[in-house]
């Protein structure tokens, strides 16, 4: 369970780049659910994303996980209840280093680190289990540098990482964007699976209304830094894209300019 | 050169190796060009010729030396990581501070280490002269640190600073304390590099306040000649191409200023190490083609 309230971030303050980010976010997303946020490009979208990660610092409001009020936590301390998944494939893996290094970090986001050997026995056999449910045959590559990866293989990579350990709370940024249509496919595939199987609480920021609609079970979309649509159940099963555009249309009262919102 | 020349050659060789570990440490591994290091190498000789002349226990003082030189680049890593002063600047402000601190440590500009014991000391109990003894010693002490070093960066701790010098923002979503691992990382190799500076002033019987000029090209300089020279593709062939750098750098300026055609005397050391420097990187530009040349013919 997350929690975001009255949480206000502005860029730049005081200068004449000052951008209001967000502005009064009220946002409760309950264990289990699948949440998808969609919104024009500064709308805040991926913002409340970078709060809830700790990467973004609050001008007011308050973050809560579970029990723990997380508003003042660094990132690294997060981590430990938050995994992310970045939109470029780049970010969420270390290419310098092999794909058992890099799940040995993500181990590590919840078991202690210490001047023991990073990757063991045990975890070769977990990780490889783990890579098999890809069928990309990355379970014979563990000791391949992950730059040696394709931006889909890393993408699908870095879900996994993020799914180790006792993550309560899965973001996703934008996690397909940069991938080609087929592969954004299969990733977003694998998404649901694993969330389902893991049953967890995930949040996903993405630039396309079909996909928002149809992963996940609820759905809101941001405008100027608020939340100004917010749809779950049957209200949100009988919405199409078109709906959605003209929801959005009605409730800001101005004519939509932004192509990105149209596409996918 | 004769061969007195050649094993005085490793005997420094060796010692810079430890320097360049560190530099592969901080500006490979850490991304974070150090220039403490300018400071720390005499003050780690100042440390431990003090704590010699004393009567400390020489190994005790070379430890002691090393403890230093980790505060001092604990200093620096801090003034970046809880200030955010740029990490060149803030290098350049501790090695500043050292020279300073170096000269009351010593209580002037140099400390001679004459008629006391030295590491060096113990070894004649081999019965060999201590121009052969004293590489041997050496070459299998960096070797010993650098099985320690590619050892800790296998560890769940090293492989977190791995990740905080390639990609800091997937560390920090991964839980890796980024800033603690800088504070670890360039500590570690401010420990080394005062390890060194102890064991140049033993082996040159003095510690002084300016022989720090110049350590982080020497360091800089054996991690691009040793990594475009030789495979580096792992951390333990990494480290040890760091090692082989260093000494195959010391060559180069002993023959430097060997070439009487040259004309070049010992003052010009630092020039000469600047010029060779530049010829490493011009040559990594350029695509590594003298490099990979020089490799085929030694593959041939």
């Amino acid at each position: 369970m997350i929690e975001l309230s009255d949480v206000h971030v502005t860029f730049n303050k005081g200068t004449p780049l000052e951008t209001k980010a967000l502005r009064g976010v009220d946002l409760k997303v309950p264990n289990g659910q699948f949440l998808t946020v969609i919104g024009s490009n500064g709308a805040g979208k991926s913002t409340s994303l970078n709060v809830m990660a700790g990467a973004a610092k609050v001008e007011s409001g308050r973050v809560v996980v579970g029990e723990h009020d997380m508003t003042d936590w660094p990132v690294h301390r997060r981590a430990r209840l938050i995994s992310r998944v970045f939109q470029d494939p780049k970010l969420g893996t270390c290419e310098d280093l092999t794909i058992l290094e890099n799940f040995a970090l993500a181990y590590g986001r919840t078991r202690p680190r210490g001047l023991r050997f990073a990757s063991g026995r045990p975890m070769r056999r977990d990780v490889a289990e783990r890579l098999r449910m890809l069928d990309l045959g990355l379970e014979n590559r563990l000791d391949d540098k992950v730059g040696l990866l394709s931006g889909g293989q890393r993408q699908a990579v870095s879900l996994l990482m993020a799914t180790t350990g006792e993550t309560q709370l899965l973001l996703l940024d934008e996690h397909t964007a940069a991938l080609d249509p087929k592969t954004a496919d299969f990733v977003l595939g694998l998404t649901r699976r694993i969330v389902s199987e893991l049953k967890l609480t995930a949040v996903m920021v993405t630039h396309s209304m079909a996909q928002a609609l149809d992963t996940g079970d609820r759905t809101i979309m941001f405008h100027r830094g608020r939340i100004v649509f917010d749809a779950a159940g049957p209200e949100r099963d009988a919405l199409a894209v078109e709906d959605l555009l003209a929801l959005f249309r009605k409730s800001q009262g101005e004519k939509l300019t932004d192509d990105a919102l149209l596409l996918g | 050169m004769s061969l007195f020349e050649i094993l005085g050659t490793l005997e420094t060789g060796f010692v810079f190796g430890l320097v360049a570990l560190g530099a592969y440490l901080t500006f490979r591994v850490l991304d974070f060009p150090d220039l403490t290091v300018e400071g720390s190498f005499p003050l780690g000789a100042a440390v431990a010729a003090v704590l010699i002349v004393a009567g400390a226990n020489p190994w005790i003082a070379t430890l002691a030396a090393a403890a230093a030189g980790f505060a001092a680049g604990l200093a620096t890593a801090w003034l970046n990581v809880r200030f955010g002063i740029l990490h060149i600047l803030a290098g350049i402000l501790i090695a500043i501070s050292l020279y300073s601190l170096n000269l009351r440590i010593m209580d002037g500009p140099n400390e001679p280490l004459l008629r006391v014991d030295t590491v060096f000391t113990s070894l004649q109990a081999f019965g060999l002269p201590g121009y052969v003894v004293n590489p041997v010693f050496l070459g299998v002490l960096v070797l010993l640190v650098k099985l320690g070093f590619d050892a800790f960066l296998s560890t769940g701790t090293g492989l977190s600073m791995r990740a905080t010098g390639a990609n800091p923002a997937m560390a920090a979503a991964n839980g890796i304390d980024v800033g603690r691992m800088k504070l670890l990382g360039v500590g570690i190799a401010n420990a080394l590099t005062a390890f060194a500076g102890a064991l140049f002033a033993q082996i040159f019987g003095a510690a002084d306040a300016y022989m720090g000029i110049g350590v982080i090209i020497v360091g800089l300089a054996s991690v691009i000649v040793g990594t475009s020279l030789f495979p580096s593709r792992t951390i333990v062939a990494a480290t040890l191409a760091c090692i082989l750098g260093a000494i195959l750098y010391r060559l180069a300026v002993a023959l430097a200023l060997n070439a009487g055609f040259l004309g070049l005397q010992a003052a010009d050391v630092q020039i000469v190490t600047a010029v060779l420097v530049i010829l490493a990187l011009v040559g990594q530009r350029s695509g590594g083609t003298l490099f990979r040349i020089m490799r085929k013919e030694n593959r041939a």
